[in-house]
Parts: C-alpha cells; structure tokens; sequence
C-alpha cells in the first residue's frame, strides 16, 4: 500500500501517578510537547480534526470530553470526538485519524488519548478497570482483570509448557528498558529474584506480572503524506493498518491461548504494508500482563504458536535481540493509562524510527519498520498499524 | 460501571437457576449463554429451549487472590480467603465460567469432572444474587 498519512509530530506527558495536574493539563503537557516536535512549526489553526481515545478517566466528564480537550488546548470549534475501545482507545483514535486523511475530508489531524485513573479510591478504580470484559458472567462469577489474563496463562502453560519464570522475564526486560525513559512510571530495575517473588494476584499471576494504574496522555499529529515535507524533512509514514474484534468473554471464544482481534488485526496490517512480521525492526506490544507480551509475540507472527516463552528467555525480545519489544518500558513499567496508551505507542515508534528518542541507550539501531500493537480489553478489540521512514 | 443491576440479573434468572440454553433450530448449535443470532451458523433467531445436564470438564482456571477481588466479593474473600475461578466445558459443548466450591484451590486441575450447584454468589443492594458455581464431581473425590 502507497503511503497516504504521515505522523510529522508527537507528544507524551510523564506517566505516573499526577496528583498536581488534571486530566486536561495532562493533555496539554501532550500537546505542547506534540507542537514543538513540529520541526518546521505547526499553526494550531491549521489543525482540522482531534480524535481523543478514552474509557472514562474514572468518570470524570464522561460525555463530551474530546471537546473539553481541544478547547483546553485552545482548538474551540474543531471537529472533535471521543473514541472508547477500552485499552485500546487511542490505537482505534490514531486508525479513525487515518481514516479520516484517507477518506480526503481533513489534511492535518490529532490523535490523542487521556486516562486519570489515580484520582479515585482503589476500590472505585477496581469498578472501573472491571468495565471491559463480560460484565453479566465473568463480572458476576467474581472474575477481576488479572483474573482474566490468569485463566489465559494457566492453560498457555498447560498447553505450550511455557514457565512462571518466563513471565517474570517480560517483567524483569520491561522494567530495563523504564529505567532509561524518562517519562516511565516506574525507572526501576528489577531482578529475576524479585519479579518471581511478589505477592500472588490471580494464580499463576503475581503482582509484578501485572501493570499498573497510570495517569497519562499522548497525542500524535498526522496529516496527508503529500504535504508531511511542509512540515518535517523526516516524516514517519504509515505503511498499512488492521484492527479485529472477538467475543468479550472467554468462554465464547475458538481459543483464549491467542487474542483472535489481534491476530485479525497483524494480518491486515501486514497484508496492506507489504512486509512479513520478520521485517519488524522494532514494535510496542500491548503487555497489560506479561503472559499479554508472550502471546502478542505469537499473534504477530514474531515466533510460532507455543514458543513465546522461549522468544523471551532467548532474548529475542530484548534491546539487542531480533525484535526489539517494548523499549518504551510497555504498559508494565512506563504506564497503562488506559486511553492514552495506543498514541503512546505511536510516540515511541515515531521517536525510535526518528532516532530522537530522549536518551541515547534506549535508542534502536537501524530501524526503518516500526509496529503497535494495541489491545481493548481481555482482547475484545485490537489494533495493529506498521509504520516505516 | 461492572454493575450488574437488579433488572439485568432479574432478566437472566433461566440461564442462572436453570442452566437453560439455546438450540438453534437450524444448525443444532446450543447457545449458552444466549445470543441473538446462533453463534455457530451465524444466520438463524429460531430457537428452543433446552437445559443443560450441569457437568463438565475444567478448562482452565485461577485463583483470585485476598484483597484482588471486585468490590461486591470483598466480604466472601473476607470469610473465605482466596477463591477460584474456572472455565468449565460443558459436556453438551458451551464453555462457561463460573467459581468453585466445596474444594479447596490446591485440588484443582485442569481436565477435572464437576457438577453445577447452585448458591447464593453475593448480595448488592438489598437482594441476593443466587446462581451455578462448580463441585468436584463424586468419582473424582472417591478415585
């Protein structure tokens, strides 16, 4: 597929836990940082539409909050609106974006998301991140998040003999790759030891398996690939996307050892850019739970079905391994607020493939295909999109 | 939010006592819980009503850890402790999931044979939600 959007400019706020700033003053910090990325300069008048992803913030302004964005940013008037796909908010925001360059309607567009979870009681935010998945009975058979991607690593482990220890090792390599990303929840490092160690969640998860509640927000500004020179000499393009939905509860799907949306989704992504999964240089993976990035190695095609415990403990995944994974730290160390995650992906990508990353020793060599991977729920959606310079 | 309200529980009260799925007329499919277009054959609403036998095999499973369960299960973990969480294959073909009782979390396996019983599952505004959780069945207590 011919290349018909470019990504010229992006922005992140820190992740963490933001109790001085609001969910609007978290997006402004993305958007300023977005319009300084604008090597050639940006007027803010020149922004035609802004699609913000989002589950809910906690529920705080539930209706009409992508309004409230772009007037907070002083963009009153523009074509606004909210995108909710769960998790994966902003990767389905970045693709309606896409969709709308594409369709001819609008030539420069933001994509964005925004998630203030840590403003409410654990107790409140143990409703709300319950929101996703099948309310009627995994809801009321007591089932919880981690509950969720437990059950999927319980019979992965059956099935594929895949190890407690190689989860932790997603942990322990996200962590790393936190420790040099300066907007990361957590910069920590963490030993093998430690990872295994940690209190039990939902067997076979512990807690360091688990990602945690992020305040944040991302944006991304795109525009029609003919004019992305006006704006950068290095543009970062869009080669092809793909997105999937399945059943929202696990006991309606064909198999819970794979996310089928997410498999649907590489597929077209692949299939419209033209390239095998081994020509990836360098991809952010939906890791809300490490058994989440073992599988997501398989449903993108990186190693067979089974292996992803191994393409873990061999280091494929690592800095210097086959595929880079993650070097933003993933959802498990640099934060998962939840509707700003999927344009935070794309704000590593675009960094990575533009080799201006903050700190030089996260910086990929010689990558020119980047990949995000983004996943709503327990893998009720997903969305896949390939970018190259 | 994740809430199941007292007309939507009210509305599922065959499929919670009962066990009652959906056959399609055309394909044979059962549809548990139900859908509103078959969830095999993709083309057919003629349905009846058939209920399931109750047995079936552990999928997969989890344990729900103390202080890791949704709001509405924090007095049962009070009293309990931790507590599991099974996708059971019924032997008729729906999959389903659904908590265990009468055994503790140590004793589970995945390819055991249970039995659906029903219980009170939590109380939430005043009224009390019954509905299947899964037992070891006999044999395998016995073998």
């Amino acid at each position: 597929m011919e290349s018909k959007v470019a990504v010229v400019g992006a922005g992140q706020s820190k992740y963490g836990e933001s109790v001085d700033k609001s969910v609007k003053e978290l997006f402004l910090d993305a958007y300023i940082e977005l319009i300084n990325s604008v090597d050639n300069g940006l007027e803010p008048r020149e922004i035609n539409a802004v699609y913000i992803g989002s589950l809910g913030s906690g529920g705080f302004q539930l209706g009409n909050l992508s309004a409230l964005m772009a007037e907070y940013v002083g963009l009153p008037g523009v074509h606004a609106v909210r995108i909710e796909n769960a998790c994966s908010s902003s990767g389905f925001a970045f693709i309606e974006a896409c969709l709308a360059i594409m369709s001819g309607m609008y030539d420069v567009v933001i994509a964005g998301g925004v998630e203030k979870m840590r403003d409410v009681s654990s107790l409140k935010a143990k409703y709300w991140l319950g929101v996703s998945g099948d309310t009627e009975y995994e809801r009321l058979a007591g089932m919880t998040f981690a509950g969720l991607y437990a059950i999927m690593a319980n019979r992965h482990m059956h099935d594929y003999g895949t190890t407690r220890e190689q989860l932790s090792m997603v942990a322990v390599k996200n962590h790393k790759n936190a420790f040099l990303n300066p907007k990361a929840q957590f910069q920590n490092k963490i030993t093998l030891e430690k990872a295994m160690n940690s209190p039990m969640v939902a067997y076979p998860l512990n807690l360091f398996d688990c990602c945690p509640t992020t305040d944040g927000a991302s944006a991304v500004l795109l525009c029609k690939a003919e004019i992305a020179k006006k704006f950068t000499d290095s543009p970062v393009y869009v080669a092809g996307f793909g997105t999937g939905t399945d059943y929202l509860a696990l006991h309606d799907r064909e198999t819970i050892t794979s996310l089928k949306a997410a498999v649907l989704a590489a597929r077209e992504a692949y299939k419209k850019a033209g390239i095998k999964p081994k020509d990836v240089d360098v991809a952010e993976v939906h890791d809300c739970f490490t058994i989440a990035e073992i599988i997501a190695y398989e449903d993108l095609g990186f190693c067979e079905r089974g292996e992803g415990g191994k393409f873990i403990e061999e280091g494929l995944s690592s800095m210097e391994g086959e595929i880079p994974v993650n070097l933003s730290g993933g959802l498990k160390a640099k934060g998962h607020p939840i509707g700003a995650t999927g344009t935070g992906q794309v704000y590593e990508i675009f960094n990575q493939l533009r080799k201006t990353v903050q700190k030089p020793a996260r910086q990929v060599k010689d990558a020119e295909i980047g990949l995000t991977h983004n996943v709503g729920g327990s893998g009720g959606t997903a969305a896949v999109t390939v970018f190259k310079v | 939010m994740a809430y199941v309200s007292v007309p939507l529980y009210k509305r599922t009260i065959p499929q919670r006592y009962g066990l009652v799925g959906l056959r399609c007329k055309k394909c044979g499919w059962i549809n548990f819980p139900p859908k509103g277009v078959c969830k095999n054959c993709k083309e057919s609403l003629d349905f009846e009503k058939v209920k399931l036998s109750g047995k079936g095999t552990i999928y997969s499973y989890t344990v729900i850890s103390a202080a890791a369960a949704p709001p509405e299960f924090s007095k049962q973990e009070k009293y309990g402790g931790t507590y599991v969480v099974a996708l059971v294959d019924l032997d008729e073909g729906p999959r389903i999931v659904a908590q265990l009782t009468d055994c503790k979390p140590g004793e589970v396996k995945i390819g055991m044979r249970v039995k659906a019983v029903l219980r009170r599952i939590y109380e939430d505004e005043g009224v009390i939600r019954y509905g299947f959780k899964f037992k070891p069945q006999e044999e395998d207590l016995n073998g």
